[in-house]
């Protein structure tokens, strides 16, 4: 007889008490956000694979802080955001973001004219320069809510942030890329 | 959700990540063989002779009245604890080496800290260079005085979540002081190390900068701190200056 599927909270009440299969599951549940927040903070793929597998086992020695109740997501992914600053000063290096080559900017609906696909590749390409020349905080936030799609509390936690700072932040960085894209639209 | 955000949410699907890695195989391995995951050196060292010392210091200080008022005033309001430590690790010395984050205006340290930032109006001080940084939670906001390769005066604020622990080694002195800005210590002897949680409640720490003696004063949410081969008088009317 097979057994039902473990739920998140159980699979750490097991982590908890030492079981590494278990927890196992959370790691394979949560491995690409976890890398992608990682990438989008250090800018380097090497750094964001240290900072994220560092994270994790930080974490599960880290397991009995973890409230019950709680949700895991941004606890797990304020480890790995510290994990991935720390690496990023010590490159001392900026993020720069770039685009997959063989994006389709336009998701869903009929295939687009190539000159349709290519006014919104322009598009995207204008709006990623101006994100990444955002101040390193504001582009943070935008990197979390926006392309991370994660909610503005998940936010707060990831960035160890108030959430008044988050939408302080955002709202400076949203009118800032606003600003850029005015002039590069000019 | 607004054209913008749609935009960023879309570019964000785009984005050329790496492959995802196989984490779960390596963070497996990892735990399996035992590895935990390497923390500050000072921290593991010291933390059995750190708490020895510290409940002997505070019997010796409870038996003076004033020590008493002044200690139980930190432990409970201020949360500070200080430990000392038999020694600390070697800190670097030039600012380009101290990881005080972006070279700033004062205006834009204004606008990008958390807290109202404030800044030494004394007669005599030069132009310091000014840099921010993220974290700690709210920022840090760093003034530099004196040549990049032998700063002579470091000057930092940051917002500390109340829970303040200092270690310092065997021979610094420690006085508690008060000033119009807030209440702290005067270090002088040795280099001190500064563990706090930050405006979020994570845990951080700073290594000591550039001499031995340093003023750490905290008020209304943020802390000072000061470290300058000075005394303590002058280190006192820098504080006092702080607008």
């Amino acid at each position: 007889m097979v057994g039902r599927p473990l739920s998140e909270a159980e699979l750490v009440e097991r982590a908890k008490h030492g079981d590494q299969d278990a927890y196992g599951e959370l790691v394979h549940a949560y491995q690409g956000i976890a890398f992608r927040t990682a990438y989008l903070l250090t800018g380097n793929g090497a750094d964001a694979e240290d900072a994220a597998q560092d994270a994790f086992v930080k974490a599960f020695y880290a397991l009995s802080r973890f409230r019950a109740g709680a949700e895991l997501r941004p606890w797990l992914l304020q480890i790995v955001a510290n994990e991935a600053r720390n690496r990023r000063r010590s490159a001392g290096r900026r993020v720069n973001l770039a685009l997959r080559v063989e994006a389709d900017p336009l998701s869903g609906g009929a295939a687009p004219s190539p000159e349709v696909n290519l006014l919104a590749g322009e598009r995207q390409s204008a709006l990623l320069a101006a994100v990444n020349a955002l101040p390193e905080e504001q582009q943070q936030v935008v990197a979390c809510r926006y392309l991370l799609e994660l909610t503005e509390e998940e936010t707060a936690v990831t960035l160890g942030l108030r959430r008044g700072t988050v939408k302080s932040r955002l709202s400076r960085g949203l009118a800032r890329l606003r600003e850029q894209l005015e002039v590069s639209d000019a | 959700m607004p054209e913008l955000e749609r935009a960023l949410v879309t570019l964000g699907q785009n984005l050329d990540y790496p492959a995802t890695p196989n984490l779960s195989g390596a963070v497996a391995r990892q735990l399996a063989e035992g590895h935990r995951p390497s923390r500050p050196l000072l921290r593991r060292r010291s933390l059995v002779v750190a708490l020895a010392i510290l409940a002997v210091a505070a019997g010796a200080a409870m038996a003076v009245p004033q020590a008493r008022s002044t200690i139980l005033e930190w432990f409970g309001v201020g949360g500070v604890t200080i430990r000392y430590v038999e020694e600390l690790p070697e800190v670097p010395k030039a600012s380009s080496e101290l990881d005080l984050g972006d070279r700033v205006s004062l205006a834009e340290a204004r606008r990008r800290a958390d807290y109202d930032v404030l800044f030494p109006e004394l007669e005599g001080l030069d132009r310091p260079r000014i840099y921010f940084r993220d974290p700690p939670a709210g920022g840090m906001v760093s003034y530099v005085y004196g040549s990049e390769a032998a700063p002579k005066l470091l000057i930092q604020q940051f917002a500390a979540g109340g829970v303040l622990k200092k270690l310092v080694a065997g021979a610094t002195e420690v006085d508690f002081v008060s000033t119009r800005t807030g209440s702290g210590v005067w270090l002088r002897g040795q280099p001190h190390d500064l563990f706090f949680l930050d405006a979020s409640g994570e845990d951080q720490y700073q290594a000591g900068r550039l001499v031995g003696n340093a003023l750490v004063i905290e008020g209304r949410g943020v802390t000072y701190r000061i470290e300058a081969d000075i005394e303590r008088g002058e280190a006192l009317r820098i504080a006092e200056s702080l607008r």
